[in-house]
């Protein structure tokens, strides 16, 4: 018997071992993402409303090509050929943007680098379970402050790509959810994709609008959260004119918008049903608001922490 | 004594007695209400218990009934008339107005059940929403409902003033267009967000 736990304790460490990390996982899955060819029908579920939509991905002539539709509703589409993501909706111009991904399926840094997402997320392994017909590992982030949303996502045992991602807010309950139903690999790259390859797309669009904004400055943001944008635009439907910073830590994006004070009062702060925070503070004559997927409490603290260098 | 007797009734249900005692048992009339009991009690525990349960309560109330004054009825359908006449009414119908108080009081007894029920399932159907899944529902009250915007989204605001109906729309016309910009900014910025990511590598 002894010798039988003996001979435990010492194989147990192999065993170990031979399991990948939640680093490795991931690294896999951000390999995958970039690099395979699949077509996966997905759901996205938030509060109260599901949207369903289908995304392939190849590689057509050395090019990386992928197609997004959302499949209720008007037609809402978007196609990536290299770098350039064109945006396809009824009401409005098809559009193109440089992007090296569509926006709107996973979060940017699960096909980008992980090793961002660690200055603000510990990576936990978790349990194992079957989605969309398919075995899954589930990976945690979980927040390592209380600033930020924990998420946990399901990669595909076979070939690493996310089965689902969920965000949770403080109090673990489930704010948005994507879910894989279908995942096929591909060998070749779906016809759509080829003829998508083809086709011309308008040019990327120039932001003219778009001004250098004033010099401004955190004296605190929550760990791993750095500025990738700020300028000078137009708000979109309303046309005011407001200064922008862009904030993320990989997962969660924040937007801090500071535009003239509007004579009508603007809550203090509002959270909507798929969990995007708001606050807004009124300085002097100027309005603040902050609006993302965090607590509020971390938007309010991120306001009162903006100055002008 | 009292304790012996009823270890002795106790037996004679478990069917641990002679046939002696059995027919000692038939002629104790102060037993036989605890030998029902306790048939009761054993059916309770090994669950043999039948649908309903008579109980005879039947019995209890009608005699508690007849033990009430017959006040209100004779009032009611001759409140004019003089004493011997009431009399006659009360001689000629007495059965009827005891009835009459037995379907009352059966009512009011399937009544108070009824209540005891909606009182029960409304309580049963209300704890879940003291833990309700969205807690930012019941701290933030909606400010009417919100039109869909093209990105599907519907603020809930925390109303701190009373608005006007304009002065809400203008606020939710404003939330909506932050938050459309919001939505849009993303769109706008993965590419940046990437090359961002991609420098830091770079420098690192």
């Amino acid at each position: 018997m002894r010798l039988f736990l003996l001979a435990l304790i010492l194989l147990s460490p192999f065993s170990f071992a031979q399991e990948m990390s939640a680093n490795d996982w991931l690294k896999n899955m951000s390999q995958s993402l970039t690099d395979k060819q699949f077509k996966a029908s997905v759901v996205q579920i938030q509060a109260d409303h599901i949207r369903p939509l289908v995304f392939l991905q190849g590689k057509v002539d050395g090019k990386s090509v992928s197609y997004l539709e959302y499949l209720n509703g008007p037609p809402k589409n978007a196609v990536k050929v290299d770098n350039k993501v064109t945006f396809l909706e009824l009401d409005q111009q098809p559009y193109s943007i440089k992007a090296n991904r569509i926006q709107g399926v996973w979060p940017a840094s699960l096909s980008g680098n992980i090793a961002k997402l660690e200055q603000g997320y510990q990576f936990v392994l978790g349990g194992r379970s079957r989605i969309a017909g398919r075995a899954g590992q589930m990976i945690r982030f979980i927040a390592k402050d209380e600033f930020r949303y924990d998420s946990q996502v399901w990669l595909d045992m076979e070939t690493f790509l996310p089965l689902r991602y969920d965000t949770l807010n403080r109090d673990k309950q489930l704010l948005e959810q994507t879910m894989v139903v279908e995942l096929l690999e591909l060998n070749e790259p779906p016809k759509i994709l080829i003829e998508a390859s083809k086709h011309d797309w308008p040019a990327v669009i120039n932001p003219t609008d778009r001004k250098e904004a004033q010099n401004w400055q955190f004296t605190w943001l929550p760990q791993g959260f750095d500025m990738v944008v700020a300028d000078n635009h137009r708000l979109i439907g309303i046309h005011e004119p407001v200064e922008y910073i862009a904030l993320t830590d990989g997962l969660a994006n924040i937007s801090i918008y500071v535009a003239r004070a509007s004579d009508n009062p603007m809550p203090e702060e509002l959270v909507t049903r798929n969990g995007i925070s708001m606050v807004v503070e009124k300085v002097g004559n100027a309005e603040i608001v902050a609006l993302g997927k965090v607590p509020t409490e971390t938007l309010e603290r991120i306001v009162r922490s903006l100055t002008l260098k | 004594m009292v304790k012996s007797s009823q270890e002795w009734v106790s037996a004679a249900v478990d069917g641990e007695v002679n046939e002696q005692e059995l027919a000692q048992l038939c002629a104790d009339a102060d037993s036989h209400e605890q030998w029902q009991r306790y048939h009761m009690i054993g059916d309770t525990m090994r669950g043999e218990l039948p649908e309903s349960i008579d109980l005879d309560i039947t019995a209890n109330i009608a005699a508690a009934l007849e033990l009430e004054p017959t006040i209100i009825a004779p009032q009611a359908i001759a409140p004019q008339e003089n004493d011997e006449q009431k009399q006659s009414n009360l001689d000629s119908k007495p059965s009827n107005v005891v009835s009459l108080f037995k379907q009352v009081g059966q009512y009011a007894i399937a009544a108070s059940v009824a209540l005891v029920a909606i009182v029960g399932v409304q309580s049963y159907n209300q704890e879940p929403d003291v833990e309700s899944p969205l807690p930012v529902f019941n701290t933030r009250p909606l400010v009417g409902s919100v039109s869909p915007v093209s990105l599907q989204t519907g603020p809930v605001v925390k109303q701190q003033h009373d608005f006007t109906e304009e002065q809400v729309l203008e606020q939710r016309r404003r939330i909506n267009a932050y938050i459309q910009d919001h939505m849009l900014q993303q769109r706008l910025n993965s590419g940046v967000q990437t090359e961002h990511t991609y420098t830091e590598d770079v420098n690192r």
